[in-house]
């Protein structure tokens, strides 16, 4: 096992990786930014080294200036994360050539996945269903008329480099196309450097299922379930659960068969997700491979008690994956609400800002990952996630309870988040059913308002907190030589206690 | 005690006797009148029994108001009459303008100086946090100077784009 690492990323997912490399006993490495000076991910690592200016470029996203980091610190392997370099083949590959391991798969399984058009076709020659559409790249607009009209409308315009809905716009019409095409080429240029774009069959409220994969360096590869992620939000994930309400076991296993299949195509190393869309009539459609560790994996981690940042670093090291499929089990259900610095009032709009006060949620099945305390300013420079909140239950109905509750403890002020949303959103009974598909939001709360209950009782705190006026001397004030002398002061040494 | 505060758009009104030395008041609401017991725990955490019913409550001071938490709903509250000094003073007048939400940085100008805009035309594209956003005309008429460019970075309040409006004359013409 390494004896050092560098996490090349920052906010909850840095955070994340440094707490199991400490439980294995590998020192910590952090980098940061101007503006991340204080965050919270520095705060965490054992050492830090300051990479630039607070422009990605200048520092998450400068390779030269993250390798001579891990270099001069004498850390052996960069994790990556998610984002950032995270599904960068050069990187990957540069990591390699300057002798040092980079924690993900090798570059070259990331150059076939990370182009979907080429992932498409390798997919369906190994008889991975995929969505009907193109399996090149195209950037003629005749061409694509031709194709779209072949196809069918509505249509999905997509950055053939992308992820995460950048660049990706429905086509219903075919006077649509011209705009459409050009704006999301513009839009995946900047976003991912390549303004490649693809046209695909455009499904009606299909479901977003995915499953985690594990492989190690001797072909063994294992699925750890799946997650369903079809609460989405500007074609971004916002509410994670598992398992899928809506596989039976029959399913489960052909779509896990699937996902181990598609890891084995592209000779996957490491830990990996891949997506498929599932339709009414309950087939399954390849989407991609998110060639990193996602933003939803601790729902898995809850529901298998697998940890796979250790996981990934043991791959990583050239170790061999100590289980079979048969072995890995799952238990209970596991809900992922992720928190962001965003205005749901205003089409999630960011909402950067400095945090006046945060506080977070307890008890039991409840974990919070985070990068967030008081007094620390939301950088308007990257991703404005702030924390993921996860639960883990019995079964979906308790967890669903367990996230309202846990929700209604989580604190967070001075800047806009989706809490409220994100409450309302699991008290809504077709939630609570399970009939969760890409489009809920949009269908169901595209123009959802705060209540007004919140209200009154926000009125009700501002004025009892105007009337009892300001309180740090008060309790300064009892902190002073006239306190009554405690028995331990008395006793001194606490060798009583033995 | 008479209060009236501003939440999102809305404008309540309510009334609070002092608070007496065991930290109890009564609040009206309109006609509908509770008892309240507040506990001060900390700078930011209140506990409040209203009616009797147990409620904790966070509360964050900002500059020009405070936000005030309870049961997973976050508000910031206002002071209307404060707010309403501040207004005839002037420094609340924001004109309807090309400007960003959020602080952001500039990726495209799309318009150039003497061009005419229609109503809701995009005048220039910025990103922020990874997300763009097109900034469009918020009335009809004649670009006057282009405050700004590709790669700069802006604040909401700063007009990156100033339009003459359109006047009527001119509309008929």
């Amino acid at each position: 096992m390494f004896s050092k690492i560098l996490v090349a990323n920052r906010g909850e997912i840095a955070v994340r990786i440094m707490r199991t490399a400490r439980e294995m006993n590998v020192a910590t490495v952090a980098v940061y930014s101007e503006v991340d000076r204080t965050s919270q991910h520095v705060l965490t690592a054992d050492e830090a080294v300051f990479l630039g200016e607070s422009d990605p470029a200048e520092s998450y996203l400068n390779f030269d200036k993250i390798i001579v980091a891990a270099k001069e610190t004498g850390a052996e392997a960069i994790h990556p994360g998610y984002g950032f370099l995270a599904e960068n083949p050069t990187f990957a590959q540069r990591v390699s050539e300057e002798g040092l391991v980079f924690v993900g798969p090798p570059a070259e399984s990331m150059r076939l996945l990370g182009n979907k058009t080429t992932a498409r076709r390798l997919m369906s020659e190994r008889n991975v269903p995929v969505i009907p559409g193109m399996t090149a790249a195209e950037s003629d607009i005749c061409r694509l008329q031709a194709a779209a009209d072949e196809i069918g409308y509505p249509v999905l315009v997509k950055a053939a480099a992308g992820g995460g809905g950048k660049g990706m716009r429905i086509v219903r019409t075919a006077g649509e196309l011209p705009d459409a095409a050009s704006l999301a080429a513009s839009e995946a240029l900047s976003a991912f450097g390549d303004g490649s774009i693809y046209l695909e069959k455009y499904l009606d409220r299909p479901r977003h299922v995915e499953f985690q994969i594990l492989a190690d360096m001797y072909g063994h590869v294992v699925h750890l379930f799946e997650r369903e992620c079809s609460i989405q939000r500007r074609h971004q994930k916002i509410i994670e659960e598992t398992p899928s309400p809506a596989l039976s076991e029959e399913l489960r296993a052909r779509m896990g068969a699937a996902a181990v299949a598609a890891a084995r195509a592209a000779g996957y190393v490491n830990a990996g997700t891949v997506e498929f869309l599932l339709d009414r009539s309950g087939a399954f459609y390849f989407l991609e491979v998110n060639t990193r560790l996602q933003v939803e994996h601790p729902i898995t981690e809850m529901t298998t008690g697998l940890d796979l940042v250790r996981r990934q670093l043991e791959i990583a090291a050239g170790l061999p994956l100590p289980f079979a499929q048969e072995d890995i089990l799952r238990r209970g259900h596991a809900i992922e609400c992720r928190i962001y610095a965003e205005d749901p009032e205003r089409d999630f709009m960011p909402s950067p800002g400095k945090i006046i006060y945060a506080r977070s949620p307890e008890g039991p099945g409840v974990r919070y990952d985070h990068a967030v305390y008081s007094g620390w300013e939301v950088p308007v420079n990257y991703d404005p996630i702030l924390g993921k909140l996860v639960v883990w239950a019995e079964d979906r109905p308790s967890a669903c309870a367990r996230m309202i509750r846990a929700l209604k403890e989580c604190v967070i002020l001075g800047v806009k988040t989706p809490i409220e949303f994100l409450l309302d959103v699991l008290s809504n009974e077709k939630f609570q059913a399970g009939e969760t598909h890409t489009h809920f939001i949009e269908e169901f709360f595209s123009s959802w308002r705060p209540s007004t209950a919140g209200d009154d009782l926000a009125a009700l705190g501002f004025v009892v907190n105007e009337m009892l006026g300001p309180r740090t001397v008060e309790r300064g004030a009892s902190v002073g030589p006239a306190q009554p002398i405690s028995p331990w002061h008395r006793l001194g040494a606490w060798d009583m206690i033995r | 005690m008479n209060f009236r505060l501003k939440i999102g758009s809305e404008t309540r009104s309510l009334e609070a006797s002092p608070l007496d030395e065991t930290r109890r008041t009564t609040v009206m609401y309109g006609e509908i009148t509770h008892s309240v017991a507040v506990d001060a725990i900390d700078d930011n955490h209140l506990n409040v029994r209203l009616d009797g019913r147990s409620l904790n409550l966070f509360v964050g001071a900002a500059a020009d108001g405070a936000w005030v938490w309870a049961e997973g709903r976050a508000r910031f509250v206002e002071d209307a009459d404060k707010l309403q000094r501040r207004k005839s003073s002037g420094l609340l007048d924001q004109p309807v303008a090309v400007t960003p939400p959020t602080p952001a940085t500039v990726m495209r100008v799309m318009v150039e100086v003497c061009q005419m805009v229609e109503k809701g035309q995009p005048c220039v594209v910025v990103s922020a946090m990874k997300m763009e956003l097109t900034l469009a005309a918020p009335y009809a008429g004649t670009v006057t100077a282009v405050n700004t460019q590709a790669g700069a970075k802006v604040m909401p309040g700063e007009i990156l784009v100033d339009i003459e409006p359109l006047t009527e004359a001119k509309a008929d013409e």
